[in-house]
């Protein structure tokens, strides 16, 4: 016999063995597996041994070791097997329970206001409406002035508005004059920051907190976020503007929804509405809107003879609680894990 | 506004119900607040909007009803019968501060009898919620219900000398006004005065000293004109907020002062008795001319989106009281009446239109053209960091940007300058612009433990507000994610690490331990990239905690959002991978207990440059049997690959070998034997 087919026999035993014994489940299997290659009877190991003997002279060194290798090998792959059965004796006890809970996650939430303005966004994104933003300490200008607040307007009282205080600091004078500067009371003045570096068409709403000094209680709450809509465009209407809302109090609260305008009144549009939806059984104020005024328009450098424009401003936090059935505006900003975590 | 049924229905029919009166209100701008009944009387609460001060009176509201329902309105024309003394003879007028009052009139009743109100009257002011005083002051409060003029009634014989001064009052000058307080005046404020002193606070409330009583005999009427930015500072300033300072904050007519005045008298003269003396002190009696305003028709339809017919457009603007001055087949040259202050633009009258003709004809199917919008990289990389956070089990919490001193307090990592303040405060004490997010979050990481026990861990994505180096400079407004947590400083740093690995930011920051103000000293980090600040994480320093009673030790980070984005790459680019096997190799260094991490890395990645693929820390170990005191060992791994071959266990245990000589020299590394 040749040293070359006693070798490839002996690998096919040997790779034969290999794979038995760690297929091998249970003693039982084990056992028969032993007999099988290693059994000193009829064992394959033994056949093999046996054609040693017809191996070529000058080879049978080469083929001796060969042989013991293989030997070494079954053997091995024998005990770790018997081990690992072993092994998995020990671990089982009781049959284990497999409709028990799994491991939680503990995963964080986020809040539900966020939620409500990623899907406002969302919504009036396939309107083609951009997210814009600008600072929430604000000048009189943007504030007022620019949206046709003029000074003796009551919106500018103090009693309205978070003015920033004067303060002295080290001796090195006063920080803001009475007045100067504030946290902003509506996120308009983002517009008219917008319409300042931009040309028409403008199609933006703007997103942030508000703040306007109103005791907390279960539907006020001194600072708020609003959602303002913007769009000036040659021959922009107020019904343009009635269907962008309509559009998007479907989209958002769903088929059933009517839009209904009643007049109203802010500085910064004309004609100005109350906008109302009609959403599950009664009327529910949602903010407010307009045309935007032609003295907005002219104090940005527009021309109002060439574009118009429309307005919208909505609470959030309104329609948060509307879609989540909350109904204390003060548990969106206590930071109660017991609250944030059911959203 | 609260108007009683039976009173509107002296100016107006009334054929239609209450209930569609007031959802006929509401729907052209008179929202309807509620409906009570007093004292078997229906009385409507209307919401008027400041623009419409016209509507404050119960003729004001009827001349809407006349509008919408088109009825005939039915206005007192009151022409009191007067006696033969001249009220010139009785009083003067001098204005001085016309900027506060534009116009001033008198006139004066002899011979009164002041006494209980006939019951009408009692029961028409109880059904708006206005208590009788006596028959003069009643009327004076009738007329201002009935057209929304503020009177006021003197007793002649109690004012000194025979001059009204309208003029500013003195420094420190005081009053004793009807409701028996006493006011300092200053003089931005106007006073009605006579001789000696203030007798009234203009447009606010009058004074005591000459108040109408049962013993008054001889009246001085006054019905004028103050200008809404004075009334409203001088009622701001003395807190002193009366339906006269409300009516004239929103402009009463002008040319209302004489009939509201005359209206007065005639009901005081059928009331009360007396008579009227001839003539009235009018400090303005030649009103300027009402301004014309031009309506091109066109425009309606350009503004509205809907056609409205012009003949329509007409009636509507004549009903309203706008005259049509010149006709014109494309516009309508018009003079607005003198109580609707608020028209004075092209815009004015399309909105007024827009009120009467309909909003519900105003169609809702005329869509706006198709626009491409773009989401913000900001959004998109504020949408991975809130992913990371949840994923992590960190709740996101939003808290109010301003809070009190001692919250902002707490730790403030990014400036040491003092913040700035509200005037007012936005909740209870609460007046500090915060300086951090991280002082908000642990306030309510501890109600929470307060509350429920809860190991409450919370992020929040917001504005803090930096103060700036110069005094009158504008707060600088960064944008902030903060989080709070009670799992210990690796896990948040690790956190952190993958919240910047999860925006692109491929390069490892750069770490250095810092001081940061409420954060512990040995457990406090900034991290950079390029020299940009990223951000800081680090444990609270144990007295915060302590004061806050936090149970276990909260690990804090805060990080800016702009420099993150700056570093961000939100769109995934493919490097090709690889093809050949990486080699690991370990390596146990025993370096002095001062060696820092980020120093030894440095000096790894300088050793073995772009081959290594990934440089893991294991553990550190201390036997200072073994390797001497103030020595521990750090175990590290590194995995090397090329792009270009498979690297020999050869070539692999030489870039070892360089590791070690490189942390040799540089740190005085030795290898474990």
């Amino acid at each position: 016999m040749a040293l070359a087919d006693f070798i490839r026999s002996l690998d096919d035993l040997e790779s034969q063995a290999v794979a038995a014994f760690r297929e091998a489940t249970d003693n039982d299997g084990l056992e028969e597996v032993r007999i099988r290659f290693l059994g000193a009877k009829n064992g394959q190991l033994k056949s093999v041994q046996q054609q040693m003997s017809s191996v070529d002279g000058p080879d049978k060194k080469a083929a001796g070791m060969r042989l013991n290798a293989a030997k070494g090998n079954i053997q091995a792959s024998f005990e770790q097997a018997v081990e690992q059965l072993s092994q998995r004796a020990q671990k089982s006890g009781p049959a284990p329970d497999p409709t028990l809970p799994g491991n939680p996650v503990r995963l964080g939430h986020v809040h539900p206001v966020t939620q409500t303005i990623e899907h406002l966004k969302e919504i009036m994104g396939r309107m083609g409406f951009e997210v814009v933003e600008g600072p929430e300490v604000e000048d009189p200008w943007h504030n007022f002035v620019a949206l046709n607040i003029p000074e003796d307007h009551p919106a500018r009282d103090p009693l309205d508005n978070f003015y920033l205080a004067t303060a002295e600091r080290n001796g090195s004078g006063k920080t803001y004059a009475e007045g100067d500067r504030l946290l902003r009371s509506q996120t308009s003045t983002v517009q008219i920051r917008v319409m300042e570096n931009r040309q028409p068409p403008i199609r933006v709403i703007s997103l942030g907190r508000v703040y306007r000094p109103d005791e907390a209680d279960a539907t006020h709450y001194p600072m708020f976020h609003q959602m303002e809509g913007l769009l000036i465009d040659r021959g922009v209407t107020m019904a343009n503007l009635k269907t962008v809302l309509n559009m998007f109090a479907t989209s958002y609260l769903g088929e059933e929804v009517k839009v209904r305008f009643r007049p109203s009144f802010f500085p910064f549009t004309e004609p100005s509405v109350e906008v109302d939806y009609w959403w599950n059984g009664s009327w529910i104020e949602f903010g407010g809107a307009g045309m935007v005024d032609p003295a907005v328009l002219t104090a940005v450098g527009y021309d109002p003879e060439e574009v118009t424009g429309f307005a919208f401003g909505l609470g959030v936090e309104r329609l948060c609680m509307r879609r989540h059935a909350v109904t204390d505006i003060r548990d969106l900003f206590s930071g109660d894990i017991r609250f944030l975590s059911q959203f | 506004m609260l108007v009683s049924w039976n009173w509107l229905r002296r100016y107006v029919d009334l054929p239609m119900t209450e209930p569609e009166l007031s959802e006929r209100l509401s729907m052209t701008g008179l929202n309807h607040e509620g409906t009570e009944v007093v004292d078997g009387e229906t009385v409507i609460d209307l919401e008027v909007t400041s623009n419409r001060g016209d509507c404050l009176g119960h003729i004001g509201v009827a001349r809407e009803i006349s509008v919408l329902y088109e009825l005939p309105l039915c206005k007192p024309q009151p022409e009191p019968a007067e006696g033969s003394g001249k009220a010139s003879d009785s009083i003067r007028v001098t204005n001085v501060f016309s900027d506060a009052c534009p116009r001033y009139t008198a006139r004066v009743i002899r011979g009164v009898k002041v006494g209980p109100s006939p019951d009408w009257l009692v029961e028409a002011l109880r059904a708006v919620g206005i208590g009788s005083v006596n028959n003069v002051v009643d009327i004076t409060n009738f007329v201002l219900m009935e057209c929304g003029q503020p009177l006021h009634a003197f007793d002649l014989a109690k004012l000194a000398g025979d001059e009204i001064v309208v003029r500013p009052a003195r420094p420190e000058e005081e009053i004793e006004a009807i409701d028996h307080k006493t006011y300092t005046l200053d003089p931005e404020m106007c006073v009605i005065a006579d001789r000696d002193r203030a007798v009234a606070v203009a447009g606010v409330m009058g004074g005591a000293s000459t108040e109408v009583t049962e013993s008054t005999t001889d009246l001085l009427i006054e019905s004028a004109v103050f200008t809404p930015l004075s009334v409203r500072r001088t009622a701001r300033k003395l807190k002193l907020h009366s339906p006269s300072s409300f009516r004239f904050e929103r402009r009463v007519d002008p040319q209302g002062v004489d009939w509201a005045s005359r209206r007065c008298c005639e009901l005081i003269l059928e009331i009360a008795g007396g008579t009227l003396e001839q003539g009235v002190a009018d400090t303005e009696p030649q009103l300027p001319a009402p301004t014309n305003v031009c309506l091109r028709l066109a425009q309606v339809e350009r503004v509205l989106g809907v056609k409205v017919p012009d003949d329509e457009i007409r009636k509507i603007l004549t009903a309203l009281g706008c005259d049509e001055q010149t006709a014109d087949v494309d516009k309508i040259h018009t003079c607005p009446p003198s109580w609707r202050h608020d028209l004075t633009r092209e815009i004015d009258l399309i909105e007024e239109i827009a009120r009467i003709y309909g909003y519900e004809k105003i169609p809702d199917d005329s869509p706006i053209p198709v626009a491409a919008s773009q989401k913000r990289p900001f959004d998109e990389a504020v949408s991975k960091i809130r992913d990371v956070l949840v994923g992590s089990g960190i709740s996101e919490a939003m808290t109010p940007s301003v809070v009190p001193a001692d919250v902002d307090e707490l730790v403030s990592p990014w400036t040491d300058r003092q913040p700035l303040t509200t005037e007012t405060a936005l909740l209870k004490g609460a007046k500090t612009l915060r300086r951090s997010i991280l002082p908000s979050l642990l306030d309510s990481r501890h109600a929470n433990q307060a509350a429920s026990g809860a190991d409450a861990e919370l992020f929040e994505v917001a504005h803090i507000y930096v103060p700036p180096a110069e005094v009158d400079g504008l707060p600088e407004e960064q944008y902030c994610v903060a989080g709070v947590s009670g799992q210990d400083f690796y896990q948040v740093k690790g956190i952190v690490e993958t919240l910047l690995r999860r925006l692109g930011i491929a390069a490892v920051p750069d770490v250095r331990q810092v001081e940061v103000h409420g954060l512990d000293k040995a457990w406090s980090i900034e991290l950079t990239i390029a020299g940009e600040l990223i951000g800081y994480v680090g444990q609270l320093c144990p007295d915060v905690q302590k004061s806050l009673k936090l149970e276990k030790t909260t690990t804090c980070f805060e990080l800016n959002l702009d420099a993150m984005l700056a570093a961000a790459h939100l769109v995934p680019q493919f490097r090709s991978v690889s093809p050949f096997p990486s080699v690991s190799r370990d390596l146990n260094l025993v370096v002095d207990e001062a060696i820092r991490w980020v120093d030894l890395a440095a000096s790894v990645r300088a050793a073995v440059g772009p081959v290594l693929a990934d440089l893991k820390y294991v553990e550190t170990y201390r036997d200072p049997a073994k390797d001497g005191e103030g020595k521990k060992r750090i175990l590290m791994s590194i995995d090397l690959q090329s792009p270009d071959s498979t690297l020999t266990n050869a070539q692999a245990d030489a870039m070892r070998g360089d590791v070690v000589d490189r942390c040799n020299a540089d740190h005085g590394a030795v290898l474990l034997g």
